[in-house]
C-alpha cells in the first residue's frame, strides 16, 4: 500500500499543495490531470526521486525518507518505476538493461541460467522478441519497443509496486492499446499495486480500478472510472467527455480573450 | 540609487553570485570524490568497466596525444635553435628541448587533448543521461552512478593519465632531437649530452605528478558537470562548454601552482 500524506513540493511556483492519497495494495491507479499540475512530480516522490518540501509517502506502512539505514533502498527493491521515454541505458544492450530490473542480491541467488529464462520470459510478456532485442541497443529499436523494453525492465525483478509514468505518450494508437494492454495484463497476472500517470483518459478509465484527478497540486476527485464518467464537476466533464472538453477549451479561449480585450482597453 | 552607487553594487552582486556558484560546485566535486573513495575501497567499483574506460581515454588517446608531442618537441626544438644560433653552445638545446618537453608541454598540451577528448565527453555523456533520466533510472533500480558511472571514469583517468603523459614525454623529447638535427644540426650526442647536463630525475617525478593531479581534475569536473546537468539539450550544451573552461582554466592554475610548490 502506498500512502501520501499532506505531499507539498514547490519549485519556482507551488507544484503539490498538500496532496492526500492512499493506493491499496493491488490496485491499478491512474493518475490524470492537465500537464504541469505535478502528476510526475507525485510519483517521483514516491521513490525519493524528488523530495516534497513538506509530507510523508509511506510503502507498506514505512516512511520512504526514514532514518533508518538502508531503508529507501529496501523499498526501492521493491517498487519499479517506467520512465516516460523508458530512460534505457544507451550503451547497454536489451539484456543488460533488463537484467538491471533484478536486484544484485537476487540476480546472484538465482544464478545466471534462471536471470537470463526470467528476461527472456519478460520480454515475451511485452510481446518483444527475445532472439531479435536481446543484443540490440536502444538506439536499434522504435519508440514503441523501446518503451516494451522499459516495461519488461520493470516485471523482470517481479516487484510489488510499478509505478508509470506517462507511459504511452508519443505513440500511434496501435502502441497505446498495446501498452495499455500490457499495463493490465501484468496488474491481472502478478496482482501488483500500479500507479499510472496518464494523459490517455479513456485508457486510463479501462484499465484502472480508480482513477484521481490531480489539479493545481490538489486532488480534485478519487473514484471508481464509473464515479469519473459519472461525476458533475465541470473539470472532471472536461476530462471525461471530449465534447465537454471541447466546451471547457472554448470557454477558456474566450476568457483569455476577454482579459486581452480589458487590458488593450485600459491601454487606451 | 544613483547610478554611481548602482554599478558598483551591481558588480558585487555578480561577484557574490560567481562566489557562490564557485563554492557549490568546489563543494559538489569534494563529495562526489568522498563518495568515488568510499565505493572504491568498499569495493563496489568493476574491474570490467575501468578497463573500459581506460581504454576509451587511453587507447583511444593515444594517437592525438602522440602527434601533440611529436609537434611540441619539434616546436621547442625549431624556437631554441634559433634563439641559441651563435649565442649559446647549441648543446644546450638538449636540456632545453627535455626540459620544455618533461616539465611543461607533456602534461599540459596532454591535459588539453584529454580535455577536448574525455572530458567533454563525459561531460555531454552523463548530461544526456541525465536528462534523459537516466541517472534517476539507476537510482530507481536500487544502483548508486556513483559507483556504476563516475568512479569508473575518474580511476581510469587517473591511471591512463601519467602514461599518456609519459608516452607524450618520450615522443616530443624525441621529436626534438630529431628536429635540432635536421634544422641546425646538432648531432645525438650533443643533444643527449645537453640534455644530460642539467637533468634531475625529480623532473620526471614531478611531470608525471603533474599527470596525475591533472589525470584527476579532468574526469572530475567533467563527471561533477554532466551529472548536474538539467534543462535538455540546451542544458547539456550549456554544461560541456562551462565544463571544458572549468577543466581549462584548474588545468593552467594548478600548472601555475607546480612551480612554487615543488621546484623551489
Amino acid at each position: 500500500m502506498i500512502e501520501y500524506r499532506d505531499v507539498h513540493k514547490r519549485f519556482d511556483v507551488p507544484v503539490l499543495a498538500g496532496v492526500n492519497l492512499d493506493v491499496h495494495e493491488g490496485e491499478t491507479l491512474s493518475l490524470v490531470g492537465t500537464s504541469g499540475t505535478g502528476k510526475s512530480v507525485l510519483l517521483k516522490t514516491t521513490i525519493g526521486l524528488i523530495v516534497p518540501d513538506r509530507g510523508d509517502v509511506k510503502i507498506d506502512g514505512e516512511s520512504i525518507y526514514s532514518d533508518r539505514p538502508g531503508a529507501l533502498q529496501e523499498i526501492r527493491s521493491k517498487v519499479r518505476y517506467v520512465f516516460q521515454y523508458a530512460a534505457l541505458f544507451d550503451s547497454l544492450n536489451v539484456y543488460e538493461n533488463v537484467v538491471m530490473g533484478i536486484p544484485e542480491e537476487r540476480a546472484k541467488e538465482l544464478g545466471r541460467d534462471e536471470v537470463l529464462s526470467r528476461i527472456v520470459r519478460s520480454l515475451e510478456d511485452v510481446n518483444l522478441d527475445p532472439d531479435i532485442v536481446l543484443t540490440k541497443l536502444p538506439a536499434e529499436l522504435s519508440g514503441g519497443m523501446r518503451k516494451r523494453v522499459g516495461l519488461a525492465r520493470a516485471i523482470v525483478g517481479e516487484p510489488r509496486i510499478i509505478l508509470y509514468d506517462e507511459p504511452v505518450t508519443g505513440l500511434d494508437p496501435v502502441n497505446t492499446a498495446t501498452v495499455n494492454r500490457l499495463i493490465m495484463s501484468i496488474a491481472e497476472r502478478t496482482r501488483v499495486t500500479s500507479v499510472v500517470v496518464t494523459h490517455d483518459i479513456e485508457g486510463a478509465l479501462e484499465m484502472s480500478d480508480r482513477v484521481a484527478l490531480l489539479d493545481h497540486g490538489k486532488l480534485k476527485f478519487v473514484g471508481t472510472p464509473e464515479e469519473f464518467r459519472q461525476s458533475d464537476d465541470p473539470l472532471v466533464r472536461a476530462f471525461a467527455d471530449r465534447q465537454a472538453a471541447a466546451e471547457a477549451a472554448l470557454r477558456l479561449m474566450e476568457a483569455e480573450n476577454d482579459k486581452d480585450d480589458d487590458a488593450h482597453g485600459a491601454l487606451a | 540609487m544613483s547610478p554611481l552607487v548602482k554599478a558598483p553594487a551591481r558588480l558585487l552582486r555578480a561577484f557574490g553570485r560567481a562566489c557562490l556558484g564557485f563554492s557549490r560546485h568546489v563543494g559538489g566535486m569534494a563529495v562526489l570524490t568522498a563518495r568515488i573513495a568510499k565505493a572504491t575501497v568498499s569495493g563496489q567499483v568493476s574491474l570490467r568497466m575501468i578497463a573500459q574506460q581506460a581504454f576509451e581515454m587511453g587507447i583511444a588517446s593515444l594517437p592525438l596525444v602522440i602527434v601533440t608531442g611529436i609537434l611540441s618537441g619539434i616546436v621547442t626544438s625549431q624556437q631554441g635553435g634559433y634563439q641559441f644560433t651563435s649565442s649559446i653552445p647549441l648543446y644546450v638545446l638538449g636540456s632545453v628541448v627535455t626540459s620544455s618537453v618533461v616539465l611543461e608541454l607533456g602534461p599540459v598540451m596532454t591535459s588539453f587533448v584529454l580535455i577536448g577528448r574525455v572530458g567533454a565527453r563525459i561531460t555531454a555523456e552523463l548530461g544526456t543521461m541525465a536528462v534523459s533520466e537516466q541517472i534517476d533510472a539507476l537510482y530507481s533500480l536500487g544502483r548508486d552512478p556513483v559507483p556504476f558511472l563516475a568512479a569508473p571514469r575518474l580511476l581510469a583517468g587517473m591511471l591512463t593519465t601519467p602514461i599518456l603523459v609519459g608516452i607524450a614525454n618520450a615522443v616530443g623529447v624525441f621529436a626534438g632531437l630529431v628536429s635540432a638535427q635536421a634544422t641546425v644540426g646538432l648531432g645525438t650526442e650533443a643533444f643527449l649530452y645537453g640534455a644530460r647536463l642539467f637533468w634531475h630525475s625529480w623532473d620526471l617525478f614531478y611531470s608525471l605528478m603533474k599527470a596525475e593531479v591533472f589525470g584527476f581534475i579532468i574526469p572530475i569536473v567533467s563527471i561533477h558537470m554532466g551529472l548536474i546537468t538539467h534543462g535538455g539539450a540546451e542544458g547539456v550544451g550549456r554544461n560541456t562548454t562551462t565544463s571544458v573552461v572549468f577543466m581549462i582554466i584548474s588545468v593552467l592554475v594548478l600548472d601555475a601552482l607546480f612551480p612554487p610548490l615543488f621546484l623551489n
